[in-house]
């Protein structure tokens, strides 16, 4: 079944375009169709009278510096993205750049710490080891020698007889061996 | 100008597209080949600018914006499309961008500019009147107003505001007429 006509045949009328002879037929038969047809070619004709008045008075701008002013804003925009590439890859060397200096910075350190410490070990071992020192043989040997020898004068010839077994069996042992 | 563009096109063949070989040119570093394109190109786009904000400077403005695009991603014009119809498509999106941005401001300009008128009489009136017109246009939403332009001033056929707009001629059509039966119903009762 046919209806009224649509959209786009009113606009296909208003621009001169045939429209078929079953859509020409109803718009002759149906009023409706017919008034919305001549309120859109009068709007139609109003819109085009009013816009090209109002086209006359659009002001024409310099042209010369209108292309001055684009080829500005193309040089500007390149100088932009270069710095904007620029400093991409700046943030993208930053970081390595960090990772370098820490590592650096690390290595150093140790190394410092290192070197420290190794004259910290240096310099107190002679000062312990001088008071430690090789002791005289005699040191050892002379005093608790003489301090058993000591008790041994005050034990009885019994006493002194077993004493010197036990010394005698005891450097015999195998701890010595 | 300097450019450092390094796209290879192939060379235009004979009878094609006036566009394409201004675009070749401008590709092969001849600077006026830059100036030819927006001498062709930049009353018409300096105008569809112009009925978006309707203030010389801004309208200038922006169609500086658009061709520094248009210039910018030219090595990714694929043309599919004329380099006339891809400008215009730029041009509007640019445009309707910016309204939806500054949409308070030109209600204000509008307000503005309608107080302004000459002392005589008669032109007192004619400009009310076409002021009265503008301000309803202005009521369009603002796609439906840029195909009615398109349509209308620039004299734009539906296929190539097809394109431009990226819908089917029936949709553009069908815009023109509802645009047109928006605007019937404001001349009648503008309140509605």
């Amino acid at each position: 079944m046919f209806g009224h006509l649509k959209a786009k045949d009113f606009v296909n009328l208003m621009e001169g375009i045939e429209l078929p002879a079953k859509h020409r037929s109803h718009l002759d038969e149906c009023g409706r169709c017919r008034a919305t047809w001549q309120s859109l070619e009068s709007i139609h004709a109003e819109v085009s009278t009013e816009v090209s008045a109002m086209d006359d008075e659009i002001p024409e701008p310099d042209w010369v510096q209108f292309r001055s002013s684009v080829r500005d804003g193309l040089l500007s925009r390149s100088i932009q993205r270069e710095t904007a590439v620029r400093r991409w890859t700046g943030w993208a060397i930053r970081p390595a750049m960090a990772w370098a200096l820490s590592l650096l910075l690390v290595v150093g350190v140790t190394t410092v710490a290192v070197v420290w410490n190794s004259t910290q070990t240096v310099t107190p071992s002679t000062s312990i080891e001088t008071p430690v020192s090789e002791p005289a043989p005699e040191t050892i040997e002379a005093g608790p020698e003489r301090s058993l020898f000591d008790d041994l004068v005050q034990l009885g010839d019994d006493e002194q007889q077993q004493v010197q077994q036990m010394l005698e069996s005891s450097l015999k042992g195998p701890h010595y061996r | 100008m300097e450019r450092t563009l390094t796209v290879s096109i192939p060379m235009a063949a004979p009878g094609q597209d006036p566009d394409i070989e201004l675009i070749e040119r401008y590709f092969a570093g001849d600077t006026a080949a830059f100036d030819e394109i927006l001498i062709r190109y930049e009353r018409q786009i300096y105008r569809v600018c112009y009925r978006f904000v309707e203030n010389r400077e801004d309208a200038m403005d922006l169609a500086q914006d658009v061709f520094v695009k248009v210039f910018e991603h030219l090595p990714t014009f694929r043309r599919e499309s004329t380099l006339k119809t891809w400008l215009y498509r730029i041009a509007i999106n640019h445009c309707l961008n910016h309204v939806k941005k500054h949409s308070q401001e030109f209600v204000e300009v509008t307000e503005y500019t309608g107080s302004i008128g000459p002392t005589a009489q008669a032109k007192l009136e004619d400009r009310e009147q076409r002021e009265h017109f503008r301000r309803l246009v202005k009521r369009l939403p603002p796609k439906q107003k840029a195909i009615l332009e398109l349509r209308i001033n620039e004299q734009l056929s539906y296929e190539e505001i097809a394109r431009i707009s990226g819908r089917s001629v029936s949709t553009i059509k069908a815009s023109v007429f509802f645009a047109l039966e928006k605007l019937r119903k404001l001349v009648r009762d503008p309140s509605s």
